[in-house]
């Protein structure tokens, strides 16, 4: 019954952490920052604007995204198949590629081309620590991994290794060169306006709440490791969106598969031989 | 009768005040005026917290922050990123240049002010305008931004020529709203 209640309450929680997490960057820049519910301000400022949109395909994609992005947190809360729920999440992604392309707009075709390299960037390392999460806890559904005790020590580098992927998905330096705000002025999300940029943004606050339980599920049952891990990971990853600049695409893929795939290699032939 | 129920109960209004998206346009200006609007959202006057974002892009904003005396290159894309910006929206002028041509008034390159191509609301004047006046100045339009309707802004209409007199041409009194009494 609690996860019903907390798969239908996804959007708002995740709206609490994103903006929990402005004030955050404000504070760290020595300024005062917008209120904590400011992301609900917006919401309601973008139901109320003029409906504009290019064409339909462009926002039964965007809405396919949002819906498969939830039904993947579901079931990731749920306790499904672990590499059922990647793809899952990947078909998302593939959703919001195939809106970037579908209109005739310069700059959300170099988004949509630079989300795909970033999707070849982080997939294997994906499906890398899926398979250790076998090979420590016996078994790939993450309903049973949620219940089995706390291994967390024999998978340190796997962790590093999705460290690494974070800031891709919440779409911060320094590896946010798809949603690279000041050079191809958004991206995908360039010709979404009013309700329909409500959308997109309502998909962003959902991620969160996947990325984070996912830290959570690294930690199996001990609930106390996983929320202090938690809040370790999204002070760590805020300071480094602070400071950091934006990477090159390019240097993007080089990094995030070379030191992903090496980090998580060593890991799994160290869980399978020592 | 749905939308009327659901307009009846669910009263966003007050919400545009509270999350308003500037769209920074530079028709033509020094970069003053700019310099000066970049320094509004860095720390020590920060505009973040009445939750502005400046985003890049006019679909997304509510307030077109104009700066610069039109040059004639700039007229054509400053009423298509108008255009694009969704109802409801206001206009602010920021700088003596965007309200009536400030020191560059009535030479050859220059419209004198944005107000001859779309509705401005708020004027703030300045050379450059300081941080304090601009911010003061979106705030004043925030209350207006509230009160707004959906509805696309009656032009203006060019109703006569301008009154040359011993080499002094006066075009101040050419332009008045559409439906404003003749004269």
């Amino acid at each position: 019954m609690f996860e019903w209640v907390l798969i239908v309450l996804t959007p708002i929680l995740g709206g609490f952490i994103f903006g929990i997490e402005r004030k955050l960057k404000a504070r760290m820049q020595n300024r005062i920052g917008p209120p904590i519910l400011q992301p609900f301000y917006d919401m309601y400022k973008l139901l109320d604007k003029q409906l504009i949109l290019v064409n339909s395909q462009h926002i039964v994609f965007a809405l396919l995204h949002m819906i498969t992005l939830w039904v993947s947190v579901a079931m990731l809360i749920l306790g499904f198949h672990l590499v059922y729920i990647i793809f899952i999440h990947l078909i998302a992604t593939i959703f919001l590629i195939m809106a970037g392309y579908s209109v005739n707009s310069t700059y959300s075709h170099i988004g949509s081309n630079r989300e795909l390299l970033t999707l070849v960037a982080y997939e294997p390392v994906l499906i890398l620590i899926a398979v250790g999460f076998y090979l420590v806890y016996g078994t790939f559904d993450t309903g049973a991994i949620f219940t089995m005790g706390n291994k967390l020590d024999e998978m340190v580098l796997l962790f590093i290794a999705f460290l690494l992927i974070v800031p891709i998905k919440l779409k911060k330096s320094p590896f946010d060169a798809s949603e690279a705000h000041q050079e191809i002025v958004g991206g995908v999300e360039l010709e979404f306006g009013g309700v329909f940029y409500e959308i997109l943004y309502m998909a962003k606050w959902i991620e969160y709440i996947f990325v984070y339980t996912i830290i959570f599920l690294f930690c199996g049952n001990g609930f106390l490791v996983g929320t202090i891990l938690c809040f370790v990971v999204f002070i760590v990853i805020n300071l480094v969106d602070n400071s950091t600049a934006r990477v090159r695409i390019d240097h993007l893929v080089k990094i995030v598969l070379g030191f992903g795939i090496i980090l998580s290699v060593i890991n799994l032939i160290g869980i399978s031989y020592v | 009768m749905f939308s009327q129920l659901f307009k009846s109960l669910f009263n966003f209004k007050p919400y545009r005040k509270k999350s308003p998206w500037i769209l920074h346009y530079n028709a033509g200006s020094c970069n003053g005026c700019d310099i000066e609007i970049l320094a509004c959202l860095s720390p020590k006057y920060d505009l973040e917290r009445f939750g502005v974002l400046n985003t890049g892009n006019p679909k997304q904003s509510d307030i077109f922050l104009v700066t610069g005396p039109v040059t004639f290159r700039s007229r054509e894309r400053l009423v298509e990123l108008y255009n694009q910006m969704p109802e409801p929206k206001i206009v602010v002028a920021v700088g003596s240049c965007t309200c009536t041509g400030g020191v560059f008034r009535g030479m050859y390159n220059v419209e004198d002010g944005i107000d001859r191509y779309i509705p401005v609301d708020v004027y703030i004047p300045g050379c450059a305008s300081s941080p304090e006046l601009i911010i003061d100045g979106l705030v004043k339009g925030l209350d207006i931004l509230e009160n707004k309707t959906k509805q696309i802004e009656l032009p203006f209409k060019l109703f006569s020529k301008p009154i040359k007199k011993d080499g002094i041409t006066d075009r101040t009194k050419m332009s008045k709203r559409i439906d404003d009494e003749q004269d």
